[in-house]
């Protein structure tokens, strides 16, 4: 199965060897979707992993015991519904119909179908979109 | 049967008036024809909620003591306009803060003080015998303000242009995001249930006609700056091409947050969305004929905005119908539209809109004045010297 998940890394695991652990010793493999480290050295690392349910499950408590926060997530492209007027923009912005209008004329988010190019964080009028990382 | 606006009210207020959303209304007309329609229905509901750049607020904030001349004004530091008496000012939606540029403007600041925010107020000042004070440094909020109204100068636009790009790179526009190579069209009308598209020929709407606006019951004013009423219309008389605006006014202190918004256009600016709704009294067989419309009926020019000029070619002509059906073809090519105004928010101001009047708390005002038919745009010529 395949996963994608957002780890993020305090201080203090920054620097580590985790992701290694991660194919050695789990049995796992990962495609890196994006990487970075802030100015307090807080690291983020968004994976989609892939491998046995079980072994994906154990490679997740193993970072959580080692001060990882891990956040299984769909899409780093989050919609805030309070802020949404359903206005459309994102909609001209998102080439592969991620987001799109439904009959009546609502915003829906297709998590899965999105490929965080994060146009439609700068498309937004409302700003009601918002990108993990 | 012909009715006046007096007759109408006088149903509104025994709570037996019809009314309906210019969306509902196209049904009643086909199951009923225009003359029963007509009959049967009183009022027809339209509204609209998208950007509207020509918007803004007058503002007074009253006398602190010692009284200041205020000069320099901002608020959460969003210049507003110093040029009007000692603690009047003018604070446009458009105008980006001296801190977070475009990110928050005029627009996030009235939309912060109908939410009932507190609001940054700095002032200088040069000091006056009768104004002494030289600065003043100060929260407040809606409910401190003497007055505080939108007048927008130019909203509601008639019909607008559809957007595409033919160029190879992106365009960050007031019309969104344009894909490269004739990616996508965008378009920003509520079609069939948009005020003027309704009422065409301005037979209901003019100078004192009441109106929704961002929750707070309002005026049409007056005409709308770039007001062109003499450009081209269908057989039927519906503008093909940007035509009639309104300037709306409405206070601010009865407004719903809901309704007004600050809007961030990439690369571009500050816009607002603003929220209208606008009632069509269904006087005779002609005006319910006009709100029947239909968006296959409603024709727009989808426009080039990489041609970076005033005059922009037109791709093709097409229909609301075509716009909304979620891609439009040209020359063989399928291309994606994308809407910029809620209709899904329009669609609530209308039901509002007709809420109110079902219960007696809005009634129609016969506008005073009617606005001009063949009323013809200008443009900007470029005189060097000014020796004419």
């Amino acid at each position: 199965m395949t996963k994608k998940i957002l780890l993020s890394f305090p201080q203090s695991a920054t620097g580590k060897p985790m992701a290694m652990e991660l194919i050695k010793t789990y049995n796992l493999d990962f495609n890196i979707l994006k990487a970075s480290i802030d100015d307090n050295v807080k690291g983020t690392l968004l994976l989609e992993i892939m491998g046995e349910e079980a072994d994906i499950n154990a490679g997740i408590v193993f970072l959580r015991q080692n001060q990882i926060g891990v956040m299984e997530i769909q899409s780093v492209v989050e919609v805030n519904k309070e802020d949404c007027v359903d206005c459309g923009a994102c909609t001209a912005a998102c080439t592969v119909n991620a987001l799109e209008m439904d009959e009546n004329w609502e915003l829906i988010h297709h998590q899965d179908k999105c490929l965080e190019c994060m146009l439609c964080v700068k498309a937004c009028p409302t700003r009601a979109i918002h990108a993990l990382i | 049967m012909a009715k006046t606006y007096q007759e109408i009210n006088e149903k509104i207020a025994r709570g037996d008036a019809v009314i309906i959303t210019a969306e509902e209304v196209i049904g009643i007309v086909k199951e009923r024809g225009i003359k029963d329609a007509a009959d049967y229905v009183d009022v027809v509901t339209t509204a609209t909620f998208g950007p509207m750049c020509s918007s803004g607020a007058f503002i007074n904030f009253g006398h602190s003591d010692p009284p200041i001349r205020m000069g320099e004004i901002s608020l959460n530091d969003v210049e507003a306009y110093g040029g009007l008496a000692a603690v009047d000012t003018y604070l446009g939606a458009t105008q980006p803060s001296s801190d977070k540029g475009i990110e928050y403007g005029g627009a996030h600041v009235i939309h912060d003080l109908i939410a009932g925010k507190e609001v940054h107020l700095v002032a200088k000042s040069q000091g006056t015998d009768c104004y002494p004070r030289k600065s003043i440094d100060t929260w407040v909020t809606l409910e401190d303000l003497n007055e505080a109204y939108l007048f927008n100068p130019r909203n509601i636009y008639q019909n607008y242009n559809a957007a595409i790009n033919t160029s190879s790179q992106r365009l960050y526009t007031y019309m969104g995001i344009l894909q490269p190579n004739m990616g996508n069209i965008t378009y920003s009308t509520s079609g069939e249930l948009s005020p003027l598209l309704n009422d065409p020929l301005l037979k209901t709407i003019g100078m004192g006609t009441k109106i929704f606006i961002g929750g707070a019951q309002g005026y049409v004013s007056w005409m709308g700056t770039q007001f062109n009423t003499a450009g081209p219309r269908d057989e039927k008389g519906y503008p093909t091409t940007p035509g009639a605006t309104l300037a709306l006014i409405g206070n601010m202190k009865e407004m719903n947050p809901k309704y007004i918004r600050g809007a961030v256009y990439e690369k571009y600016g500050t816009s607002m969305f603003v929220g209208v709704g606008i009632p069509i009294p269904i006087l005779n067989e002609e005006m319910m004929a006009s709100v029947s419309v239909e968006n296959k009926d409603l024709y727009t020019n989808v426009i080039d905005y990489s041609v970076q000029r005033k005059a922009k070619p037109s791709l093709k002509k097409v229909s609301y119908a075509e716009l909304r059906s979620g891609s439009v073809d040209i020359n063989g090519k399928i291309i994606k539209t994308s809407p910029l105004s809620s209709l899904k928010m329009a669609r609530e101001i209308a039901d509002e809109l007709s809420y109110w009047m079902k219960n007696g708390k809005f009634y129609l005002q016969e506008p005073i004045l009617s606005f001009p038919m063949g009323n013809s745009l200008k443009g900007l010529e470029i005189n060097e010297g000014g020796l004419r």
